[in-house]
């Protein structure tokens, strides 16, 4: 596909997952992959906005892009704000999973999300560049 | 499809109706609608949530803030969320904190 380039703005979270929808579409995911890929995008995005740019006091850009092979649809987000690992942050395990709400931390619960909705997540930083690379595994076609 | 979040107050009862999509650019809103409830002191928070097509962590967070927000003792009650959503509702363990049906009898 097509790769896009948006502004790290939360106004662009709505652009990328439709660009998400129609990759998971042509992948030919089942619902429930086809969302936990939106879902696990959706979230690195607004980590890379919150995290890598706005916190930081930065503006750039987000460049997105979706590549199929016969047994995967991979996505890559790369930016160029601070460097940020996402899975630096510590997800919740399942004792905070069954706390009550008002004593629940509001951290990490988006990067369990994204390892709860994708095959396959990895970070790299290299040349200045922020690289989320996110991987589902296509269903097997069988010729018959 | 655009977030909508929609306030109604019946009997100390707030109701909320969500639709669209839910995720970090329109959690603001979905906070601000739960403000707006949480100073008219609700003895319950219902949440319909049958149109809700996509929810985010940050729209989880906001569940968190009602709750902090309103007080354990306001319970609040997820009606018609199905799929996907209902999933991560799920997954993140919301479903040990909140009452999740598929219908309300005043909603």
């Amino acid at each position: 596909m097509k790769p896009i380039c948006l502004p790290a703005t939360l106004d662009s979270l709505d652009e990328i997952g439709k660009y998400v929808v129609a990759a998971t579409t042509e992948a030919g995911l089942d619902t429930k992959a086809a969302y936990g890929m939106r879902l696990a995008v959706d979230e690195i995005a607004t980590n890379i906005i919150t995290h890598g740019y706005e916190e930081a006091g930065r503006s750039g850009e987000i460049n997105l892009s979706g590549v199929l092979s016969d047994s995967s649809l991979t996505m890559v987000l790369e930016d160029t704000g601070i460097p940020f690992d996402p899975r630096s942050q510590a997800a919740p395990d399942e004792d905070d999973l069954c706390l009550p709400l008002e004593e629940r931390s509001i951290g990490g619960l988006g990067i369990f999300l994204v390892l709860k909705g994708v095959d396959d997540f990895s970070y790299e930083y290299t040349d200045g560049r922020n690289r989320n690379i996110l991987v589902a595994n296509r269903p097997l076609v069988t010729n018959t | 499809m655009a977030f909508d979040a929609q306030l109604a107050m019946t009997d100390s009862i707030a109701k909320i109706t969500l639709t669209g999509s839910l995720d970090a650019s329109s959690a603001p809103r979905f906070k601000e609608v739960i403000e707006q409830a949480a100073v008219q002191s609700p003895t319950r928070l219902v949440l319909l949530m049958k149109d809700l097509e996509f929810l985010a962590s940050a729209g989880l967070r906001v569940l968190i803030f009602a709750k902090q927000k309103m007080g354990a003792k306001v319970d609040i009650y997820v009606i018609g969320s199905q799929g996907p959503v209902l999933g991560t509702l799920e997954m993140s363990g919301f479903h040990h904190s909140v009452y999740i049906q598929d219908t309300y009898a005043d909603a």
